[in-house]
């Protein structure tokens, strides 16, 4: 997933370039909360996502990977992990200074944004709204740092309402971000869908998804990256828009398996994940409950034949 | 699977839950019909310390006249808004839409204000309380507040809520004279959050449409009023040409999801399409 967001701050190029470059300061942005540990150009820390209900925490390290003095552009790389196991982020921002007038420098933060792990029972696909919330999160607090406290509203486009959210206490405004396919492989998505419940633990590598360049240039391209996203956020909706995802696909799987049991006295494997547990413990007590009925079934049927037959 | 552990309280009276959550702390959740939280809980999505469960407070259950609007206790299911005189006749677009959520078991647990607290913008009920100009009722620590539908949703899950308050009531005023209206809801399954929905109240006057509040679901981080259809239907002629004109709007200002179930640009479209459908059966064109 690819996010954009740009505002302006009140100081001049150089001068907010140095600030970009204070890890001290700009790590804690990233995006979120508190920094552990700075070594070099590597940092660890911590950040926290709430979206109404759902509390997500992120422990992580990044480090700068570029630092381009010339072009006023850094580019950073962040993995995390979430602390109680639902998944994992990573995210590759590229922030680029511009100067707009003589006071005044815009700042372009372009990010490669990589969430997996459960979805949720949601109307739609939570993830983008958790990307929103982080890049959002990030953007802000990094306007915060580079005009100080008096930062001014872009005179850009008016904020999205998606966007304007953020619990900003910076009054920078943000651009609606972009959202369009990366370039990236989603490797880790599908993974993550198989483990169920298990905590996505899978590495997620953040493949470089075309240059800088090319992102600025904001093609909005839907490929391989967004679809397997969405995937899981569907195939889990698949089994959450009914409400009960944890005992609406027993019953018919239940049902079928004693079917099974009666004619063939084998128990249907199911390919859900969640139910084979009860299934496996239950089954048994199915078959055995069942074996006098097919019992009796065959009785029947030897009987019936034998009265054909001296019919005949 | 099985939720973290958590403490449970169940209060008595409203006073006593606002009370709960205080002393609960930041982690504490409230608890209304459960068909959302409950499913998020199992996820392990959210870790909270205490459920506050409102099922016990009958205060917040049940609808009254209030004159001029009537008055829906936030804990009254969807299936009790279902059946309830006052609201078939002030507020059939809420029964139209309510029809539509989920399933009857959800329906049977699911409550009105439980809905609305929850904020997801696919849900159906978010939209009905914009396009109907509702006020929520909100009671805190430090007393009752009322907040208007148009300032309750803030963002994807938030609301105008702090972690002390709870929703008690829902006013909704009742339609005067003219006024008709319809809820259009588009989804792939019977029983599936909407794709889009347009919730649309109309008021007709002398062969033309006085007045029109649109309601807009899913086309966003929360539900939205599509303001730009409603400027352009002020004044127009009810014939199915000028509606469709105004109609064409519905997509502006909007900022809608890329998921499986539609990109974004499809979402707008729909939009423009369902509006027109919800408003030309709204004003009986």
């Amino acid at each position: 997933m690819q996010l954009e967001h740009s505002f302006t701050v009140p100081a001049g190029i150089e001068q907010a370039w140095q600030v970009l470059l204070d890890i001290e300061r700009v790590a804690p942005c990233m995006p979120g909360a508190s920094l552990d540990t700075v070594d070099g150009d590597d940092f660890t820390g911590t950040v926290k996502v709430r979206l109404g209900p759902i509390g997500l925490t992120y422990k992580g390290k990044a480090s700068f990977v570029e630092k381009d003095a010339a072009a006023h552009r850094v580019v950073i790389d962040a993995q995390g992990k979430d602390a109680r196991g639902n998944g994992t982020a990573s995210a590759k921002v590229t922030a680029t200074l511009e100067p707009d007038g003589e006071q005044a420098t815009k700042v372009v933060v372009l990010t490669d944004l990589y969430i997996t792990g459960k979805p949720a029972q949601f109307g739609r696909g939570v993830m983008v709204d958790v990307g929103n919330k982080l890049i959002g999160q990030f953007a802000d607090c990094l306007a915060g740092k580079l005009g100080g406290t008096e930062v001014a509203p872009a005179p850009e486009d008016e904020a999205a309402p998606s966007v304007a959210n953020a619990a900003a206490p910076s009054a920078a405004a943000v651009e609606q971000p972009a959202v369009a396919g990366s370039g990236a492989a989603a490797v880790a998505e599908p993974a993550a869908l198989a483990g169920g419940s298990g905590p996505a633990a899978a590495e997620v590598s953040v493949a470089p998804s075309g240059s800088a360049a090319e992102i600025a240039a904001g093609e909005p391209v839907a490929s391989a990256a967004e679809q397997p996203l969405t995937d899981v956020v569907a195939g889990v909706q698949a089994t959450a828009d009914s409400s009960a995802p944890g005992t609406d696909p027993i019953a018919p799987t239940f049902t079928a398996s004693s079917g099974e049991a009666a004619s063939s006295g084998e128990t249907a494997s199911s390919g859900e994940v969640e139910p084979i547990d009860l299934l496996s413990s239950a089954g048994p007590a199915v078959l055995k409950r069942l074996a006098p009925i097919g019992l009796a079934a065959v009785l029947a049927a030897v009987l019936f034949a034998i009265l054909r037959r001296r019919q005949a | 699977m099985i939720p973290a552990s958590f403490d449970y309280v169940r209060p008595a009276t409203a006073a006593e839950a606002v009370q709960a959550l205080a002393s609960a702390g930041e982690d504490a959740k409230v608890l209304a019909g459960g068909q959302s939280l409950l499913p998020i809980l199992r996820l392990r999505l959210a870790y909270p310390s205490t459920l506050v469960d409102l099922g016990g407070i009958d205060e917040l259950s049940g609808v009254r006249d209030d004159g001029g609007a009537i008055v829906i206790g936030a804990m009254t299911t969807h299936d009790e808004v279902l059946h309830d005189a006052l609201v078939a006749e002030h507020a059939p677009l809420l029964v139209q839409a309510t029809k539509t959520v989920a399933d009857r078991q959800v329906r049977n647990l699911g409550t009105f204000g439980g809905s609305l607290a929850h904020a997801d913008p696919a849900g159906d009920l978010p939209s009905v309380a914009l396009a109907l100009d509702a006020e929520l009722r909100l009671l805190g620590p430090s007393g009752e507040r009322t907040v208007p539908a148009r300032e309750f949703f803030v963002d994807y899950l938030t609301t105008a809520l702090a972690p002390t308050e709870i929703l008690t009531s829902i006013r909704i005023p009742k339609l005067g004279s003219g006024w008709s209206t319809h809820y259009e809801k588009f989804n792939r399954v019977a029983q599936a959050w909407s794709v889009v929905g347009v919730a649309a109240a109309v008021r007709r006057a002398d062969g033309s449409i006085a007045e029109a509040r649109i309601g807009l679901t899913n086309m966003g981080s929360t539900p939205l009023r599509a303001t730009a259809v409603e400027q352009a239907l002020t004044g127009a002629d009810a014939s199915v040409a000028a509606v469709t004109e105004a109609c064409g709007r519905a997509a502006e200002g909007t900022s809608p999801p890329s998921d499986l179930s539609g990109r974004a640009d499809y979402r707008e479209h729909l939009a423009t399409v369902l509006t027109r459908r919800a408003v030309l059966a709204a004003a009986g064109i």
